[in-house]
Parts: C-alpha cells; structure tokens; sequence
C-alpha cells in the first residue's frame, strides 16, 4: 500500500508530464497499472490543492494543472535555503553558511597550512 | 521602601542583561567544550528573564507583602494592602506583566511560524525529489550550489545538493551527514529557539543578539564534535575540516554582507577542528557546571522563599 505522500508525488510526475490540464479520471487512467479508485485520486488533488501544488480549471468534469514546474519548486526551496531567512531564523540547520569569497580564501589557507603531511592529533 | 529582594533580582537582572553574556561571549573556554557553553547560555537567558520579571513582580506587589509568597497569599486571601498602593506599583506591575507576555508571546510566535515554514519546506521536497531506498530520511536535491542541511521535526529530512555530493569524497560526504544528524539526534533547534524569540522580544538589548550568535556557533561546534565521535577513517578531523571549507568556497554564496558576519565564526570551526583545543580540566568542567545551576537557583530563592527582610 503506497503512502499519501507516494501518491502525491506520483499524481504531480503525471501532472507535470501532461501537455496541458488533466481531469480526475485521465489521472486514474494514466496511473492504471496502480489500480486507483476514483475517490482516491480526487483525496489526493485536494490534498495538492490544499497544499497550493495544484489548480484547477472551471470546465466539467474539472481539469487540474500544476501551479509550477518542478524546476520551479526546487528553485523556491533553495531561494530560501541559501537566504538570509533560513541562516538566521532556525528553520533549518544548514551546514555551512553564505560566506564571501575572502573568508573562503582564508579557510582555504588555514587547511593548507596544517597540510595532510603534518597530521594534526 | 523597595525591598532587599526586589533590589536583589534588579542587581542579577543587570548583571545578567550586560556584563555577563559579554564575558561569555568573548571567553575561550566554550570552543573547548561546546555543550557545558550551551547549558550556561541556556542558564543565563532563563535566569535573566526570570530575574527582570521577578524583580518587577516583587517591587510592584511590595504594598501586600515584602516577598512574592507573602503577596500572593494576601492577594489570594483578600486581605488589603498593608502600604499605601503608589503610582510606582502600578507601573512595575504592568511592566512585569507586559514582558512577560511579550517573551513568551513572541516564543510561542517563532515557534508556530518556523514550524509552519519547516511544514512547506518538507512538503516541497517530498514532492519534488524521490526519496532513496538507502537512506529514507536523506534528499538529494538537484541545485549546482554545495549544500548541505536539516529539516528538524517529527520527521526529520536530511538535505543534500547534488552539488555538495560532486564536490565531496565518500569519507568527507560521511561527515556531512553526521554532522547534520547530530544536529537532529541531540534536537538543537530547541536550544537555538528561545535565542531567536529574545533577539526579536528585546531588539534593543546587545546582549540578545550576543547570545544569539554564540549559541548557534556553539551548536555548530558540538554537531562537529558529536560528528567526530561516531567517524572512522585515518583523520577525521580533517576530513570534516576539508568538507567545511569545500563548503565554503563552492559558490554556495551568496556573498551577502549580511551574511558574512558569521565568516569569522567559520574560522573558529575550522582552526578548532585542525588543532584541538585541549579539553576542560575535570574541576573546571564541573565548577562551569554548577554555575548555571546557581544562576537559576538564585532568581527562584529570591522569588519563592519568604521576605529576606
């Protein structure tokens, strides 16, 4: 039995592949081989839609569209990773911060420094 | 007449809101041992917060009773005030009551706001990028900038670009990932929370932002620590070492003035990593841990215990 999640993201791979809007039961019938009730694609769009990942178009039956491209999500993530917001408001713990090019020389230098033939304790 | 116990709590509030995160912040001791830093870092907000509201509380009901206990039981049991109620009383007791209500409304505002951002990113990522059998928690984002990060919560997400994975060996890459779970495994969002809400309560206060800023280098410092603890190979110090500075200098950057501040704190991490400090001595260690239990302990037997008059 696959996740909420799974589906989610199976239902978006269709969406984002698809020339133009989908209707419910295109979604069931391009997902045939996991043998979906109709019920079950329309929780999922909902859930998408609730989320803000999907909208829909006002012919009958109802046709859904991605609200962005993959490429577009992913860019959105990491505006706000590689922001300010995510360094300073915990949202996130990131490895290493925004740093600027001569502090990035001098961590550089300090490695060199300690060289890999004079191994540290 | 103030009483001894409000002048008391007014004298640690002080203490507690300048000189003292001054010296901390600026000792050398802490990169030596990051977490005994955290807990007095921790200590000191605590105890200030409750020093400045206790001090407040107790001058402010001083006309029922000369000690917190003492008021709120005559203010519980009706009794009228013993001194005549002046204009002062009121003002501390408002006073008392708004800061009170301010840190722990804008607490409870970080709270609520970085968890619903955390939400949007998780559910961003789950759409966007197919989780990988090896590792469930672990995504592997598509973005050529070297990037590496944790998405706290119940479900904790480990993040990783595609760019961190070309730019790292499989050893250095490894410490990465250990790093960023011992951020998860030892929760260190909470640790860096209330930092974030009293920098936002209280902007006019240095100190605030001091706290802040030594706190979320001494995190950084104990995830690398921990990091270490559970990484094999010849030299990892090194390799954790190497992985940072690839890190930063990948063009991860954002060569954002704002964010360069923390650059400096970067070196610490490194030069730490490289040449060890030597470890606290075992009666230094423990005196830095009795004091944040003193700290706090003295604000709460200053508020709870009867008049000292």
């Amino acid at each position: 039995m696959a996740s909420l999640g799974d589906l989610e993201r199976t239902v978006m791979d269709v969406l984002w592949a698809a020339d133009g809007p989908v209707a419910a039961t295109g979604l069931r019938d391009a997902l045939a081989g996991r043998d979906l009730a109709l019920t079950t694609v329309h929780t999922v769009l909902s859930r998408l839609e609730a989320k803000g990942f999907v909208e829909h178009d006002d012919a009958r039956p109802r046709r859904f569209r991605p609200r962005a491209s993959r490429a577009e999500h992913a860019a959105e993530l990491m505006h706000e990773v590689l922001g300010r917001a995510g360094d300073r408001q915990a949202v996130l713990a990131r490895f290493v911060g925004g740093v600027d090019p001569e502090e990035a020389r001098l961590l550089r230098q300090l490695l060199a420094e300690s060289g890999p033939d004079t191994p540290t304790r | 007449m103030l009483p001894t116990t409000a002048a008391a709590l007014a004298v640690l509030a002080a203490l507690l809101a300048w000189p003292v995160p001054a010296l901390l912040g600026r000792a050398r001791w802490p990169r030596r041992d990051p977490l005994v830093a955290l807990i007095c870092w921790q200590a000191v907000g605590l105890a200030g917060g409750l020093s400045i509201i206790g001090a407040l509380l107790v001058h402010g009901l001083a006309p029922w009773g000369h000690s917190l206990s003492g008021a709120g039981r005559a203010l519980l049991t009706g009794d009228p005030a013993r001194d005549p109620v002046r204009g002062d009383h009121w003002v501390t007791l408002t006073l008392a009551a708004v800061l009170a209500a301010e840190l722990l409304g804008v607490l409870a505002l970080s709270w609520v706001r970085t968890a619903r951002t955390r939400r949007r990113h998780r559910e961003l990522l789950e759409l966007v990028v197919q989780p990988s059998a090896a590792a469930p928690d672990a995504r592997l984002l598509e973005h050529p900038a070297p990037v590496a990060f944790c998405i706290p919560g119940a479900r904790p997400l480990l993040v990783l670009s595609s760019g961190m994975v070309a730019e790292l060996d499989d050893r250095q890459l490894a410490a990465v990932v250990a790093h960023e779970r011992a951020h998860l495994a030892e929760h260190h969002h909470l640790y860096l929370l209330p930092f974030l809400a009293w920098e936002a309560a209280l902007p006019v206060l240095p100190a605030a932002a001091r706290a802040h800023t030594a706190v979320r280098e001494l995190v950084e410092m104990r995830a690398d620590d921990r990091a270490l603890a559970s990484l094999g190979g010849p030299d990892p110090r090194r390799t954790l070492a190497e992985a940072i500075v690839v890190a930063a200098g990948g063009g991860g950057g954002v060569a954002d003035g704002a964010l360069a501040v923390g650059g400096s704190a970067l070196g610490a991490r490194v030069r730490r990593l490289l040449d060890p400090p030597a470890p606290l001595p075992a009666a230094a260690r423990l005196a830095a841990l009795l004091a944040p239990g003193l700290l706090l302990l003295v604000p709460t037997a200053l508020l709870l215990a009867p008049s000292l008059l």
